[in-house]
């Protein structure tokens, strides 16, 4: 009798089982990246968002657009963004949308090599399969060009890839960006903006002897910058303490602007003549309103 | 030999007595463009507020401040600079003089555009009577700065805009262009030009 009852325990046990298993088991594939139709206008405003075109372009050289930056000089050497054209050799042109997913998401070259840290990936791995397509599909549409800005001149023993794959292990998580449900949408989306895709942190959160950004330094500002720059701290805080609030900053955000009159140097200049300017209005106010640790976008809030 | 210790000597107390002032505060021509920079900077602070909608729009005020800032601009602000003009608290980079073409040319551009904000100024804000609505799109923000307008032709990838990619002006741009446009995008022509003058000489300590 005992026995005819385990059995029937065991019957039910898997019989409920299976039925959660049911309810669970996934039917289908989850749409693979190349199925995805982009928006390349929406991908142009998110490589915007990312710094991609200012990063990977260099005015001063008088090559087009998006054949590769000026070179990005720090103690580790001589880092030169690549060129990012449709160009099959020089740049991106021979590569798939996952080879590019893999490549922006988590730092990782098609051959497999990891990318330096100058390339601030792990500011990029929030991005969903759809932001990824809309980019693609933007920079599909940029005209092939071979010429670059030429090689990384990385010192030894920096030069030795591998190492950076212990780099990776331990510094290369990004912010937090998942949404924070009692806060405000305005709030969430800056703060979507500013750790993650705008990759605030990537100057204003100071860095250690390997270049791994310091956690408990978070936008708490730096002075080693590449070629010797300092960035102010912008916590909530020291950013009320400087005059801002959310519409000035936003306002910063736009025109360069700071609440004593001055304009912004050192780089952010460029932040915001490349990058932020061509935000929408929201945006740069969502940005603002996560960086002041406000849920408004008004100065109500 | 008695001559030229004197002058050896001399040289030397010069230079103890220009040591000492530099720690004691600016001066000489370090302070003059340092002023000049601070008076221009509380024009740019008098009219934000005007520009960003956080204050009523006031065309004499722009006019006057965009008037204030062309008289420091150009050759008045260069010649503040000479060669090797570095003494405490200066933040001037020695770079400026490396590219001193290019430093004058965002200095006679930030003339253009306070000329050119003074004749705007009767123009007004774009986004006055629109309610914020200063956004068309992802892509376009028709202060008369970004979207395609004067500039045209680009994607949406490949830059354009009223400013190039290093922050001058395409060339051949004039103050009466920019003139035609809404003040508010005149401004911003005028302060980017003065961030990418401090992106690239100056060095901040904060």
């Amino acid at each position: 009798m005992r026995r005819v009852f385990t059995g029937l325990l065991a019957i039910v046990a898997v019989a409920g089982l299976s039925g959660v298993s049911l309810a669970v088991w996934p039917i289908g594939e989850p749409p693979k990246l190349a199925d995805l139709e982009g928006d390349a206008q929406r991908g142009a405003y998110l490589a915007r968002a990312g710094g991609c075109i200012a990063c990977h372009s260099d005015p001063d050289s008088g090559r087009p657009a998006l054949t590769g930056g000026a070179p990005i000089k720090t103690g580790f050497g001589s880092f030169v963004p690549p060129n990012l054209t449709t160009h099959k050799i020089s740049g991106i042109g021979a590569w798939s949308i996952d080879a590019f997913a893999r490549a922006v998401r988590q730092g990782v070259a098609p051959d497999g090599a990891p990318y330096y840290p100058a390339f601030p990936y792990a500011f990029y791995g929030h991005l969903s399969d759809q932001d990824i397509a809309d980019m693609w599909a933007a920079f599909q549409g940029v005209p092939a060009h071979e010429v670059t800005g030429g090689e990384n001149d990385i010192v030894f023993p920096f030069n030795m890839r591998f190492g950076l794959k212990l780099w990776r292990a331990a510094y290369a998580k990004g912010p937090p960006t998942e949404a924070v449900p009692d806060r405000s949408e305005a709030w969430n989306r800056g703060r979507w903006l500013v750790n993650g895709v705008a990759h605030c942190g990537a100057c204003h959160t100071d860095r250690n002897l390997l270049g791994g950004r310091r956690a408990s330094q978070y936008l708490a500002g730096s002075d080693d910058l590449p070629g010797g720059g300092n960035v102010p701290a912008i916590r909530p805080g020291d950013l009320a303490q400087a005059g801002w609030t959310v519409e000035s900053l936003a306002y910063g955000l736009k025109s360069g602007v700071m609440p004593d009159g001055d304009t912004f140097g050192s780089g952010m200049g460029e932040v915001v003549r490349h990058g932020t300017a061509w935000l929408s209005e929201e945006d740069r106010r969502a940005m603002a309103a996560f960086l002041l640790d406000k849920d408004e976008t008004g100065d109500g809030g | 030999m008695t001559f030229k210790k004197l002058v050896l000597c001399g040289a030397a107390l010069a230079g103890l007595s220009a040591a000492a002032f530099a720690h004691s505060g600016a001066t000489g021509v370090v302070k003059e463009r340092m002023d000049a920079m601070k008076s221009m900077g509380d024009a740019v602070k008098r009219i934000k507020p005007m520009m960003s909608g956080e204050a009523a729009y006031d065309e004499a005020a722009v006019r006057e401040a965009a008037q204030a800032i062309a008289d420091e601009a150009g050759t008045a602000m260069t010649k503040k600079f000479p060669e090797g003009s570095t003494d405490h608290p200066s933040e001037v980079l020695p770079r400026t003089w490396d590219e001193w073409d290019r430093f004058t040319g965002l200095a006679q551009q930030l003339e253009v555009a306070a000329n050119g904000l003074a004749q705007a100024a009767g123009n007004g804000r774009h986004g006055d009577g629109h309610m914020m609505d200063d956004q068309s799109g992802m892509m376009g923000d028709h202060s008369g700065m970004m979207g395609g307008g004067m500039m045209g032709g680009q994607s949406g990838m490949m830059g354009g805009g009223m400013m190039m990619g290093n922050g001058e002006f395409p060339e051949g741009v004039t103050a009466s262009q920019i003139g035609q446009m809404p003040a508010d995008g005149a401004f911003m022509m005028l302060t980017q030009t003065c961030s990418a003058c401090h992106d690239r000489y100056r060095k901040d300590d904060d």
